[in-house]
């Protein structure tokens, strides 16, 4: 007698009315496809920037330019220029910056975009060895790398963190759930 | 500004609350029953219990001119309560959904009401005189996912509803029989039964929490959990409308909202005070908090005698009791609702939390 596994029966593939079956890109803000090519053109301006000592126009730059679209390791090289960027500007120069991005138009964008790269680059800061191909990135923050990791990424995080305390400061804790709910990653 | 009217009533979360129109009863859900409070005096007392659901109660509204109570809860299930010689009499309505019922909402003209469900559908429930029988009609088309909100608009045709897909959208209602034909408005002209007016979604494609038309019926807010608040104003049928305006705040998602006026409206969520938020057309903003800080009752601490001072933190391991909020509510705040209105206006409004506190708020 024939016995099919009932428990593994795929029952959304036979329901037309499962969510299984929509189009899921309907649910999600539509993005625009961006090639790596520009993402490291618009890099290699931002540095241009950053290498004139403008670092707070080159944050600006970066942040209202975020590659939603892009593939991954276009979004890696758009991170490590965010990195870069703050880890050039000293502490002092932090609260005044942000204040500034967040009154001028689309401040609060900027900021919740800024949000991503802070949480995204905590989560990567200790991946430089072999753990990078682990890093799951469907919520553009992962907890598998908490704590600091050691003593390499100790540094960036350092930095990270007094970034983070500055911005909640100015953003609220609005700006972390904005950035748990979004769809965009970074 | 007199202080807020707080009602500590129980220490189990209130899923949703509503007043009879006279202000005078109190329906309150929790745990698997709803509640009836009556007044007396300047407190409410326990008079009733409606009991018949045997999941959590999701959903209450008292009909204002009618007094009949509609309940929904997990157990799929709703149910209409009248008043009787006997005590309260409820009538099963067949919703026909194989999910939780999430929220429930009676249309102004109190002829039907919709009911929001984890089925991905609307079920708007009607009375049919020959069977004597409450049935339901599907809103389902555009849906992907549950329904969190549910409100009407006043023509009593327009339903809107928030949702996990993160859209908020405006879906004709009309049922042939039950309803007269609506007016054209900037909504639509022609509106038969699942038309879809509008759908909305917002910057992060967060969840919607709460959706409620403006006093006219011209706007639509609806809130999120990307700590946004969007307004919408139509334009037209089949057209972009013209303004779409999104609040994005610094504060923790609202979860419930209600205009008090074109010009305001009075959110609530997990940061667990309401606030005001103020515009028109051309922008809206965060304009405070109901509450005004520091309160007399939070400030005025009792002097402390050094001997107090070491005794509560040989107890507690601290000076002073820092375990209570600054605000009213101590928890989440999950419905407002409009408690009072003169001229057009909301003047008074009522919040309901985890707390189980139900606190009434003067404008």
């Amino acid at each position: 007698m024939a016995n099919p596994n009932w428990r593994t029966i795929n029952i959304d593939a036979l329901d037309p009315d499962s969510p299984a079956n929509f189009d899921l890109t309907t649910l999600t803000p539509a993005v625009n496809p961006v090639s790596t090519a520009d993402v490291q053109s618009l890099a290699g301006q931002i540095r241009q920037l950053l290498r004139g000592g403008d670092s707070e126009g080159a944050l600006q730059g970066a942040l209202e330019n975020p590659p939603y679209g892009a593939d991954d390791k276009g979004k890696e090289v758009h991170l490590a220029t965010v990195i870069e960027i703050l880890q050039s500007i000293r502490q002092a120069d932090m609260s005044p910056i942000l204040s500034r991005i967040y009154s001028a138009p689309g401040g609060t964008e900027a900021l919740d975009v800024l949000m991503k790269y802070i949480y995204k680059g905590m989560a990567q800061s200790n991946t430089a060895g072999t753990t990078r191909n682990i890093t799951p990135q469907a919520t553009g923050f992962s907890q598998i790398h908490a704590r600091g990791g050691g003593e390499g990424g100790g540094q960036a995080m350092s930095v990270l963190l007094s970034w983070h305390e500055k911005l909640v400061e100015i953003a609220g804790p609005g700006s972390i759930v904005r950035v748990m709910t979004d769809r965009r990653t970074v | 500004m007199p202080p807020p009217e707080a009602h500590h009533l129980f220490h189990h979360p209130i899923a949703d609350h509503s007043f009879s129109a006279d202000r005078q009863t109190l329906a309150v859900a929790r745990e698997n029953v709803v509640d009836l409070y009556q007044r007396s005096g300047s407190k409410y007392t326990l008079k009733d219990e409606l009991t018949g659901h045997d999941k959590t109660v999701t959903g209450v509204d008292i009909a204002p001119s009618s007094g009949k109570i509609v309940t929904c809860a997990q157990d799929r299930n709703a149910y209409v309560w009248e008043p009787s010689p006997e005590g309260w009499k409820p009538t099963l309505v067949l919703l026909r959904i194989n999910r939780a019922a999430t929220c429930v909402r009676w249309a102004p003209s109190e002829t039907k009401f919709a009911v929001g469900s984890g089925a991905r559908l609307i079920p708007v429930c009607y009375f049919e005189e020959e069977d004597n029988w409450w049935v339901s009609k599907h809103i389902k088309k555009p849906i992907r996912s549950t329904i969190t909100a549910v409100a009407w608009h006043p023509n009593s045709v327009l339903l809107a509803a928030g949702s996990t897909d993160g859209h908020a959208r405006v879906l004709s209602a009309f049922v042939k029989g039950i309803d007269d034909k609506p007016q054209p408005s900037a909504w639509g002209e022609r509106l038969p039964f699942n038309t879809v007016c509008g759908e909305f979604l917002n910057n992060t494609a967060g969840w919607v929490h709460s959706v409620a038309f403006s006093p006219s019926g011209n706007a639509l807010a609806f809130a999120a959990h990307d700590s946004t608040l969007t307004v919408v104003y139509p334009s037209g049928p089949d057209e972009p409308p013209r303004a779409v305006l999104s609040v994005s705040t610094q504060v923790l998602p609202f979860m419930s909202l209600v205009w008090s006026s074109e010009s305001e409206i009075i959110a609530a969520g997990y940061n667990c005070e309401a606030y005001r938020l103020q515009g028109s057309e051309q922008g809206w903003e965060l304009a405070g908090s109901l509450e005004s800080k520091g309160r007399p009752g939070i400030q005025d601490q009792r002097e402390e005698s050094a001997l107090n001072m070491f005794r509560q933190m040989d107890l507690k391991g601290s000076a002073k009791d820092d375990t209570k909020l600054k605000t009213v509510h101590q928890n989440t705040i999950n419905t407002v609702r409009s408690f009072e209105e003169s001229g057009g206006q909301v003047r008074k409004v009522s919040t309901s939390g985890v707390d189980g506190r139900v606190v009434i708020w003067t404008l």
